[in-house]
């Protein structure tokens, strides 16, 4: 009867972990959670919990774990532990699941410390050709070139290069012709994200394309040092969303624009201004707008 | 501003992430390892040993690459095979370096690497476990088994004692049927999987409080130094006792330590923390696994604070 009971816990214990991760994986809220290379293991983890808690609960069998006598599991046919099992492992999963706001607040944000430089940020490459934030070809690259998340890996950008360098190796940066291939949000400005914009503080070429241009970026709302500006955030991962690490651009706006709650999603419309200081230059985007809006459909960048 | 900041929403997002990224690798471990208990005779694995003991145990720190068992399930395979004969240095090897050297830990740890030098984190990783089991196992085989073993772990007769349970298919591959192996291999998984998960999510919700709570500023000074931040993380990671299926995804999250310090903390914990520590005893005296811990304490700790900056920095990383 013992063995019973506990052996049906266990299976309760299995079938409820895969349904969580199932639940999570179907309804999207997994997209917050994972990078998306990680979302088809917890699909998969999500049917085998379901599967291994059905055959190790239901099935008949006279099949043990171990050698009599050498079990390691000498506690597999206890309740309690079934018990403990169920509350160590399913309980705080069900708990985060139903608690869970699907994001951080502003005291993670502080405790990390904005990322200085952008392109110390780890992006692998094949991840980084799928989906890049500024098309190839608006960096100067033919139309069927692979297009790079990094700029400084684009074919004509060149990093670290003076501005005369880059100018002319950047080819078709300030040419018309190029900036037709930059996104461009519905209501008809260029969609850009933070990295973009943090990546044209390291890049004379992209300088040289968002010059002048009215861009659209959505990102998280943060206080700043003065009444007129704010930190417009966003997070960025490589696996979870537990190694999250925060990207900031200043934003400038009056006063009476700047009205959210932290960390409350808002899209900002403005032109950006790189200032140089010393060596580095330095992104502020001059606000025209600000209004709250929804999250992206990936509210983490990779 | 405090330096501890504890929010639950915080919390609860950075755990549940850890824990999506982290339970589906201790289950596909755990499928594995009862895979291979159910199906692969453990003959397989002492036959294919060379005769000489030096050899046999450098070949040891290789099964776990065609055997790979986790540290929470290798106690049972060492104590049948050394009941089947094998060396100690070779059960020691073995023991150490199979939760590190085996494609599964190899997959995660470039898995959980992903944008940090992947491939050089994971064959860094192999490549010290190996050579840390390999002295162990050497060191051990210089003992009398009768001074490292407890009394009754050689010869003794539970092995003969073959109920109907995984081992006799291990002993005779023809006993019993596909379908009442692959019972056995799944039931044998989802034990393993709890007993593991257990700690597992004990080490998500440590992390996930260091890593949300604590203000990262305030570790920066222990972060700095190679020495005390590789110190800090075998300690930590002995506390944690996590599987080393998943411990990569722990210490990538741990970026304001150094690489060094990082890898120490995955050599480490596979082969001691608080777990094995009791595991341990099941095998060896008190003194040994006493011995042990401090022994891999040390080496672990010069190789990833003194030697490893050394060649990263001599080729370049």
């Amino acid at each position: 009867m013992r063995a019973t009971v506990s052996r049906v816990g266990n299976a309760v214990t299995l079938i409820g972990l895969g349904l969580v991760l199932l639940s999570f994986y179907f309804t999207g809220r997994l997209d917050h959670y994972l990078h998306p290379q990680f979302r088809p293991y917890t699909l998969i983890a999500g049917f085998a919990f379901c599967f291994a808690g059905l055959v190790y609960g239901f099935v008949r069998s006279n099949v043990n774990c171990c050698v009599d006598g050498e079990c390691l599991h000498s506690q597999a046919a206890n309740p309690v532990r079934s018990l403990i099992a169920c509350s160590v492992v399913l309980l705080p999963l069900v708990a985060g699941a139903t608690f869970s706001r699907d994001g951080y607040d502003q005291q993670v944000v502080m405790n990390r410390g904005f990322v200085q430089d952008v392109n110390t940020l780890p992006i692998r490459s094949d991840i980084s050709k799928a989906n890049p934030p500024i098309p190839g070809s608006a960096l100067g690259a033919d139309i069927d070139e692979t297009a790079s998340a990094n700029p400084a890996d684009a074919p004509n950008a060149v990093p670290n290069a003076t501005p005369a360098t880059a100018g002319a190796n950047a080819g078709p940066s300030n040419d018309e012709g190029s900036a037709q291939y930059l996104p461009i949000a519905p209501d008809g400005n260029i969609a850009l994200e933070v990295t973009d914009l943090l990546y044209g503080e390291s890049e004379e070429s992209l300088r040289q394309l968002f010059a002048d241009k009215t861009v659209e970026v959505i990102g998280q709302y943060l206080p700043g040092s003065g009444a007129d500006q704010f930190k417009l955030v966003r997070m960025f991962i490589v696996c979870c969303a537990a190694d999250a690490r925060p990207l900031a651009v200043t934003v400038q706006a009056p006063a009476a624009m700047i009205a959210s709650a932290d960390m409350a999603w808002v899209r900002v419309i403005g032109r950006p201004e790189y200032t140089k200081n010393g060596d580095k230059s330095h992104v502020i985007l001059k606000a025209s707008k600000v209004e709250p809006t929804d999250p992206p459909a990936e509210a983490m960048l990779y | 501003m405090s330096w501890f900041n504890f929010s639950w929403q915080n919390f609860l997002f950075s755990f549940l992430a850890l824990s999506f990224e982290g339970l589906p690798f201790v289950l596909y471990g755990s499928l594995l390892s009862g895979l291979i208990a159910a199906f692969v005779p453990s003959k397989v694995i002492t036959g294919i040993l060379p005769n000489n003991r030096i050899l046999a145990t450098l070949a040891s720190g290789l099964l776990g690459i065609l055997f790979p068992v986790c540290e929470c399930g290798i106690v049972p395979v060492i104590r049948r095979l050394l009941n089947k004969g094998l060396p100690l240095s070779c059960a020691v090897t073995f023991m150490l370096a199979s939760p590190i050297v085996n494609p599964i830990v190899a997959f995660s740890t470039f898995a959980a690497f992903r944008g940090q030098s992947p491939t050089l984190v994971m064959l860094t990783r192999i490549v010290i476990g190996y050579i840390v089991a390999v002295l162990v196992g050497l060191i051990a085989g210089t003992r009398k088994p009768e001074e490292i073993l407890r009394s009754g772990v050689v010869g003794t007769p539970a092995r003969k004692r073959l109920a109907f349970s995984l081992a006799p298919f291990i002993d005779n591959p023809k006993a019993g049927g596909l379908k009442e192996k692959s019972i056995g291999a799944i039931r044998l998984a989802c034990e393993d999987f709890l007993d593991t998960s257990l700690y597992f999510i004990l080490g998500a919700a440590v992390a996930a409080t260091f890593n949300t709570a604590v203000d990262q500023q305030v570790i920066l000074p222990l972060a700095s130094s190679n020495t005390l931040s590789t110190a800090a993380l075998m300690l930590f990671s002995a506390v944690l006792t996590l599987c080393s299926t998943s411990d990569a995804f722990i210490a990538a999250t741990f970026a304001s330590f150094p690489m060094v310090a990082r890898i120490a903390f995955m050599v480490f914990g596979p082969m001691f923390d608080l777990k094995l520590f009791f595991l341990y005893s099941v095998l060896f005296k008190k003194r040994f696994v006493g011995s042990l811990a401090i022994g891999l304490f040390f080496i672990i700790g010069i190789i990833c604070s003194l030697l490893l900056p050394f060649l990263y920095a001599s080729y370049g990383f």
